[in-house]
Formats: C-alpha cells, sequence, structure tokens
C-alpha cells in the first residue's frame, strides 16, 4: 500500500498536529503480507480520543504481537474533512498514512451514543458501505467495543462484530482465528460464525428481532442453533497478570487529560442507580500496590509527563490509595510530579490525601452531591449526606480553597420542584461555610461552579425503565433554578437538554434506529456532541421522514416484562436485582456499597475474581 | 544556577507543531533525559527556559535559540547529546554553551530575522516582473496591518478590537533569491524579538494584496534561516561569539 501524501493539506488546516501519527511511543511497523491490519477508531477529534484509556492499552496490546500492527484513526475535524474530500484523501491510518478501507480490522470505541454519526461519516470517509449486508469479503470487518455496546442495537445493522466487556483477551483470539481462516479460502460468514463462538462476541447479524404492533420488542432470537442465545460479557480476572502499557503515547497537542493514566482498579462498590459504569463494570477488581508502583516507574521514565493520574471509577475506594499516594509523593515530589485523583468522595480520609498531593501541584476540585436534598440523593443511592459535603467543604475553604464545582443532576426519577429548589438550599449552605472562615485567612473571591446536567436512563441500571423527562420540564426546572441561585459567587452552568433527549434514545434504541443514523449521515449530522454542530431540527426533521418517535425512546414508562432491545446481553448483574434496586429506589431505600453487605447483584455467581 | 544556551533546528514533521506544543516537549524531553533542571516556583511548577522568539505554525527554522536553567552544573556536550538522544525528528540541539548570570536575556537580544520564502506563482514571471513586485510593496512608506488587541481577563466575549500597525520599518529587505518556473524563492530580512516583530507570512499577504503578486494561497512555504541581534550597531547572528560570552 502507497503512503498518501497529505503535506499539502497539512499548511491547510488548523492544528496539523492531529495528523502527524508520529508522537513519542507510537508505534511503526513495515506490514508484511502476514500482517494483520488494525485500524483502532475513536469517533471524535484527536484531543478526546487520545484521552482515552482504552486506547493507550489496546494499541500497544495489539502492537506487541509480532504479526499485528494496530495504528490509530480520529475523526478528522471539520476543516480537515473539507481537504480531504476535496482532494479525493480517503481516511486514513496517521501512523502509515495508508486507506483504512484496505485493513483486515476497522475497530470504532462506543464511548458516547452521540458519536454514532461520527462513525458512519468516518465509514463514509474511508470509502467503506456503512451496511454490513453490503460490504464484500474484500472489505475490513467493523468491530466495536466499549461501554455503549451492551446495547449497540442502534448500531447492529453497521458493524459486524460486538465485543462485550473488557477487550484483552476477546480481541487477541478473534484476530487469531482470523490470521488461521485468512488466506485463498477466506470466507467471511464462515469467519463470523465460528467467531460468534468465542466467548463475549455478539454478531448483531445472526440474530432476529421481531416487534410488536406497539413497536415494542416481542423476540430476540439466534438465526441457527449454534450461535448462542444470550452473550456475557467477558472480563479479565487478574488485574495484575493482565496487560498494562508500559509506555503511553505522549501527544505534541494539549489534549483532554494530558497526562500518564494509571488504572488502579476497575469496577465500582456503590451502586449509584443513574449510573451505567457503577454495574456494567462490575466486580471490582484492583491492581496491587506493588504493580503500581512498577508501572508508574516506568511510565514516568517513558513518557516524561509531569503528573500522573490514578484512574478508577471511585478512587477513594482503592483499598491501599494512602500507601500509593505516599510512595508517590516521597518518589517524584522533587522531579515535581504531580498526582490527581479523579473521581474522590468527599470522607475525611479523600481530604487529607487531597491536601497532601498539593504540595506538588495544586488542583481545583469537584464534588458530585448529584441531587439537592437528602431523599433524592437516596432514591439515587447516592450514600452521601448534607453532613459530608458541608464537613468537606469547610475543611477544604479552610484549607485555602475558595474555587470548587458542584455537580448536580435534574430530571431524576420522583424529582419535583421542590427538590431542585433544595439545590439552590445546598449551594447556599456550601457558600455560608465559606464566610465562616476568618476574613484574614480568605485568600481570594469565593467561587462555586454549579453543574446541572440532564438525567440519561441508560441499559442495565435500575433506571433503565424510567422515562426521561421531556424537554419542556428541564426547561422549566433550569429556568427554576437559574432564577433562585443569582449570586455573583456562583457561576451556573448547564446543558441544553437537546443532546440529552438523543442521547436517551440511542442508549435505549433497537434496531429501527439504524434508518435514522443512515439518514441523519446523509442529512450531514456529525459530531453531535460540539454544540457547534448539533443541529436539534435537522434531528427532528430526520427523526420524521424515518417515521420514528424519539419519545417512543426516551420518555415512556417501560413495564418490567417488556422485552428489552438488550435482553439478550449479559453484563453479569441479573434483572431481578435491577428490579430490586429499582423498587428500592421509588422507597428512597438506600443499598450499602458491596464491602459493607453483598447486594446480592448476580456478578459473583457468574464470575470469580473480584473481591466480593 | 547555570543556564545552558542552545541553538537547534525545527523541521520536517516538527513544523507542524505550535509553540506551545514546542515547550511541552521541551519540558518532557529534560525531563526524560535527566537533566538537571531547575522549577519554577508556585502551585503549577515548570522548567525554567525561555525560547528567543515565538515561530508560527509551518514555519520551519535553521536557527532557534533557547535558555535552560539547570539546578546542578552540567557538561554542555552530555547536556546537548542527552537532549538529543530524545527529542524528535525534526528538532535537533547543533550547539550548546553555559552561559553567565550576568546574560541579557534571549529575546532582549534578538532583533531581526532573515527567512527564506518559497512561493508558486499563478502564471510565469520573469525577474524583472517579481523585482518590479516587491518594489511596489518596500517603495511604500506606510503598510498597515491590523492587529488585534489583546483583551483583558474577564473581558473576553468583547469583540476583538483592532489596532493599526505600520508595519514598513520592520521589512528590512526583500530580495529575490532564485526563480524556476513557477517556484520563487526570496530572501526577506524582518525585526523579530520583543520591541519590533513581523512574521513573513504578513508580508506574503501583503505582497498579494498591495502588490498583487499573484501567488497560490496554500503554496507558500517559509524557512527562517537564522536570528540576529544588534550589537553596536553591528549585524550579528546570536551565534556569534560576543553574544555566546556575555
Amino acid at each position: 500500500m502507497e503512503r498518501l501524501q497529505i503535506d499539502n493539506l497539512l499548511y491547510r488546516v488548523e492544528k496539523p498536529a492531529r495528523y502527524l501519527g508520529n508522537e513519542l511511543n507510537s508505534v511503526h511497523k513495515i506490514a508484511g503480507e502476514n500482517m494483520v491490519r488494525f485500524a483502532f477508531c475513536f469517533p471524535d477529534i484527536y484531543e478526546i480520543g487520545m484521552s482515552h484509556l482504552g486506547m493507550q492499552i489496546l494499541y500497544h496490546l495489539l502492537n506487541r504481537q509480532e504479526n499485528i500492527f494496530c495504528e490509530r484513526v480520529f475523526a478528522p475535524a471539520a476543516d480537515m474533512e473539507e481537504q480531504m474530500r476535496d482532494n479525493n484523501i480517503p481516511l486514513f491510518a496517521l501512523e502509515s498514512r495508508q486507506p483504512i478501507r484496505n485493513f483486515d480490522f476497522v475497530g470504532f470505541t462506543l464511548q458516547y451514543e452521540l458519536s454514532y454519526t461520527n462513525i458512519l461519516n468516518m465509514l463514509d470517509l474511508a470509502g467503506i458501505p456503512i451496511y454490513s449486508a453490503d460490504r464484500n469479503e474484500e472489505g475490513p470487518i467493523i468491530i466495536v467495543g466499549g461501554p455503549c455496546v451492551y446495547n449497540c442495537e442502534p448500531i447492529a445493522d453497521f458493524i459486524d462484530i460486538a465485543v462485550l466487556g473488557e477487550a484483552e483477551e476477546v480481541i487477541l483470539e478473534i484476530i487469531d482465528l482470523y490470521g488461521k481462516m485468512r488466506g485463498k479460502n477466506y470466507n467471511k460468514s464462515e469467519f463470523l460464525k465460528q467467531a460468534a463462538l468465542i466467548g463475549g462476541v455478539y454478531i448483531p447479524s445472526f440474530y432476529d428481532i421481531s416487534y410488536n404492533d406497539d413497536g415494542t420488542v416481542n423476540s430476540i432470537s439466534p438465526k441457527s442453533g449454534d450461535i448462542p442465545m444470550i452473550i456475557r460479557k467477558r472480563i479479565v480476572e487478574d488485574l495484575d497478570n493482565v496487560f498494562y502499557p508500559e509506555e503511553m503515547i505522549v501527544p505534541y497537542l494539549n489534549i483532554v487529560h494530558d497526562r500518564i493514566m494509571l488504572e488502579i482498579f476497575r469496577g465500582c462498590i456503590r451502586g449509584c442507580r443513574f449510573c451505567q459504569a457503577g454495574f456494567i463494570y462490575r466486580p471490582v477488581r484492583e491492581k496491587s500496590h506493588d504493580r503500581l508502583r512498577e508501572l508508574a516507574k516506568k511510565l514516568i521514565l517513558n513518557t516524561g509527563y509531569d503528573e500522573i493520574s490514578l484512574a478508577s471509577l471511585s478512587t477513594g475506594d482503592y483499598s491501599e490509595l494512602g500507601e500509593i499516594v505516599k510512595h508517590l509523593m516521597e518518589e517524584y515530589s522533587d522531579k515535581k510530579i504531580g498526582i490527581s485523583l479523579p473521581s474522590l468522595r468527599l470522607d475525611s480520609f479523600s481530604l487529607q490525601i487531597i491536601k497532601e498531593i498539593q504540595k506538588v501541584r495544586k488542583t481545583g476540585l469537584t464534588f458530585a452531591p448529584e441531587a439537592g436534598g437528602q431523599r433524592l440523593r437516596d432514591v439515587i443511592n447516592k450514600g452521601i449526606t448534607e453532613e459530608d459535603l458541608i464537613n468537606a467543604v469547610e475543611n477544604v475553604f479552610h484549607s485555602g480553597w475558595s474555587n470548587i464545582k458542584l455537580y448536580f443532576m435534574i430530571g431524576l426519577p420522583t424529582e419535583t420542584d421542590e427538590d431542585i429548589l433544595e439545590i439552590k438550599d445546598l449551594v447556599f449552605k456550601v457558600a455560608d461555610e465559606y464566610y465562616k472562615v476568618p476574613k484574614e485567612q480568605r485568600r481570594k473571591r469565593l467561587n462555586i461552579t454549579v453543574s446541572a446536567s440532564t438525567f440519561v436512563p441508560k441499559p442495565f441500571t435500575p433506571f433503565q425503565w424510567e422515562p426521561q423527562s421531556t424537554l419542556g420540564a428541564i426547561y422549566s426546572k433550569q429556568k427554576l433554578l437559574v432564577s433562585n441561585i443569582r449570586n455573583k459567587n456562583i457561576t451556573f452552568d448547564y446543558h441544553d437538554p437537546k443532546t440529552s433527549l438523543l442521547e436517551a434514545v440511542f442508549a435505549k434504541g433497537d434496531r429501527k434506529l439504524s434508518k435514522v443514523l443512515e439518514l441523519a449521515l446523509k442529512e450531514g449530522c456529525k459530531f453531535d456532541g460540539w454544540m457547534e454542530y448539533f443541529d436539534f431540527d435537522r434531528w427532528m426533521s430526520v427523526f420524521k421522514k424515518a417515521n420514528i418517535d424519539p419519545a417512543f425512546y426516551a420518555n415512556r414508562r417501560q413495564e418490567y416484562d417488556e422485552v428489552l432491545p438488550w435482553d439478550h446481553i449479559d453484563v453479569g448483574v441479573s434483572k431481578q436485582f435491577l428490579i430490586r434496586e429499582n423498587e428500592n429506589s421509588k422507597r428512597a431505600r438506600l443499598t450499602p456499597n458491596c464491602r459493607v453487605n453483598c447486594a446480592g447483584c448476580g456478578i459473583n455467581r457468574v464470575f470469580t475474581g473480584g473481591i466480593c | 544556577m547555570v543556564t545552558m544556551r542552545s541553538r537547534f533546528y525545527k523541521k520536517g514533521d516538527m513544523v507542524f507543531i505550535s509553540h506551545l506544543d514546542l515547550i511541552r516537549v521541551f519540558e518532557r524531553a529534560i525531563r526524560r533525559a535527566g537533566i538537571p533542571v531547575a522549577y519554577t516556583q508556585g502551585f503549577n511548577p515548570h522548567p525554567i527556559m525561555a525560547f528567543a522568539t515565538a515561530l508560527g505554525i509551518g514555519v520551519a527554522s535553521e536557527g532557534e535559540y533557547i535558555d535552560i536553567q539547570l539546578s546542578d552544573d552540567m557538561d554542555s556536550e552530555l547536556f546537548m547529546s542527552s537532549l538529543n538522544s530524545v527529542l524528535p525528528d525534526g528538532l535537533k540541539i547543533i550547539r550548546s554553551k553555559k552561559i553567565s548570570n550576568k546574560a541579557k536575556s534571549l529575546m532582549s537580544i534578538v532583533c531581526s530575522s532573515i527567512y527564506l520564502v518559497k512561493l508558486k506563482t499563478k502564471r510565469l514571471l520573469n525577474e524583472t516582473d517579481i523585482k518590479q513586485y516587491i518594489e511596489v510593496l518596500i517603495d511604500r512608506e506606510v503598510i498597515i496591518e491590523l492587529k488585534q488587541k489583546k483583551q483583558k481577563r474577564g473581558h473576553r466575549n468583547k469583540k476583538p478590537e483592532f489596532r493599526e500597525i505600520n508595519i514598513r520599518p520592520f521589512i528590512r529587505d526583500i530580495e529575490l533569491f532564485s526563480l524556476d518556473e513557477h517556484e520563487i524563492l526570496l530572501k526577506m530580512h524582518l525585526a523579530a524579538g520583543s520591541r519590533e516583530n513581523l512574521k513573513p507570512e504578513v508580508v506574503v499577504d501583503k505582497l498579494y494584496e498591495l502588490a498583487g503578486l499573484p501567488i497560490e494561497q496554500y503554496e507558500t512555504r517559509i524557512k527562517r534561516l537564522d536570528l540576529f541581534a544588534d550589537i553596536e550597531d553591528k549585524f550579528m547572528t546570536s551565534l556569534d561569539e560576543d553574544v555566546w560570552n556575555v
């Protein structure tokens, strides 16, 4: 394959460094005959995609295999796409600058539903037919993974293979099978048939979906007897022995998460009822303190980064957090390497650690009470009290912070206007704590950023049956909050719920939506997660043309006995448990975290390896 | 404290990274090379380093300069080889030398720069034609460039304000270096540095707008040859012993 000439294009676009492909620790191989070519595509721009840990892991895992060459592909920004289309340059992989339509595998990671149009646009730009049925033996196999894959029905007609769960082992098994079968007598459908027998592999085209007259799903059934009825996700049992990169690609550009990401554990013990990650990534599995020390050392040496982030869903729940932070401080603070701890909770232990790490680099502080009042926080099983929050902010204000962020959600199940006003009450109580600090100790003006996002019901959560609030209801709640929260020290930050509506539709959608996505591509929808590109009216006209009502997916309460589009997928957490949790939420009843008491979610009947 | 002054080049793919990207590349390279660097104080410590000027995206250079402050003494040859072993292709230190604490900052010494500018013309021109176009521009007493005023913090959403600047005094010389069919090479000597600065890109725009030089919009390629300092009214490059030994 020829290397595409894109130098002239690079002089015409913004941030050409997005397309260079030769960053530190990127891998370049000479592609011989037997090399399996894999394009790892992130359906958003470079700065977003390069911040994604999963890509860094799989990129280096695949490239460690002699016979696999994995390269990166991102959605080109609008200016670059225009240049590429004008100059007949098809979508190419960054490292080799070769067209991905000639690759063996084209993989997409499904991180958020609003990137689906970008996937189609990237296929289009690559010159690959978007429907799997229209692709022949020659074309690449389109393979997807990531959190949205647990209900990938809206894009089921476009993909060949979905990998459910953690891909480190599955992906190698799939490529291994491909390696054995390719050659003269290669037959794509025969390959897919055999791939379907690998655990965690879902081949959407092997299933028939039938619908009831009211549009709900009637049944999901395999087309032949040897295809599994239920597809269970895969996990890695031992996080110490699983591959983890000792080097990461270091971009030239300032990306969103521009630091070393060191994964400390997977899964979450908390079980907040709105949070999909809290259920789909179970069970909890930790990397040991020793393994983390070893990885940190190598990653710091190989990247030159000045910051290391201990990544997980709830960093404070790592059982040896104090020890690993102490070690990193002792070892690297004189080299000015800072530590960042995302997703911390409000307990005093976490705050103590935050104060400790500030000695090297100061970071902002974000707290996520999610709801204003106790009743609603119990409905969502957040498991924190007002006292927790007030103690925490008292602590940080006395330690010199004057700038904090508070995250809330609007549109949660059972929410009333009183609950919204409780957000206001809570924010002002937080502000009061600041003014209790003696005046001479206050360094700067108080600034509280209140951010309110819109609740989106997600599959495999206890709220999967809940309707999303209508746009009108969300607007009036936002207005209520805005008019009550006016204060020069408080910045209120909220998002247009229109994108959240679309997110709900595609999170909970079924295969009928492929028609909508195809039309959306034709109408020019892309980068829907970016406000400057998102065009709601265009989307509504697309739905209308496709004769599909978005409210059917987003705003309709579903009964427990309704067949859900993702009922053939097994994440290890039982439906009975999710129903029990939904019922608990209606009574505002808390379910303790997994370390306190096993709530019987079912994961330990399916998988071993977790702490539970 | 020891300050290491270095000359380096920026070419190949590295022309596509911005000045801010370049700073990050150096910071990380310094750490990976294990160079004993001094850090700034404060909440977000950074290696102490200073560049002579910033290059625009897409502009190559044979003569860039950087001062890096070290916390411990280090042999300049070792400094150079350790840094070069971790810098990406397209960035390379050509010379390093310890300078005295009293040395003036690079930014304050630099006052001009020479560039080679490659242009592609829309139609075939002869030498006389091109020289005339250049004369049309440099014969003007005033060449106005609109420059956006820097916005104060907290006023970011205000309408951008512009001020008019006469850039003619910043043009020291423009000459035709070579001509090959549609490709012309101009040598431009322009003001550079913290007091007066003129980007060659702007001069190219003015040649097109004000003199009517018929060029293809996206085909301009620029390379800086070197930076110069005015010392006692003589032109000298920053490389001159006078500058290294201050």
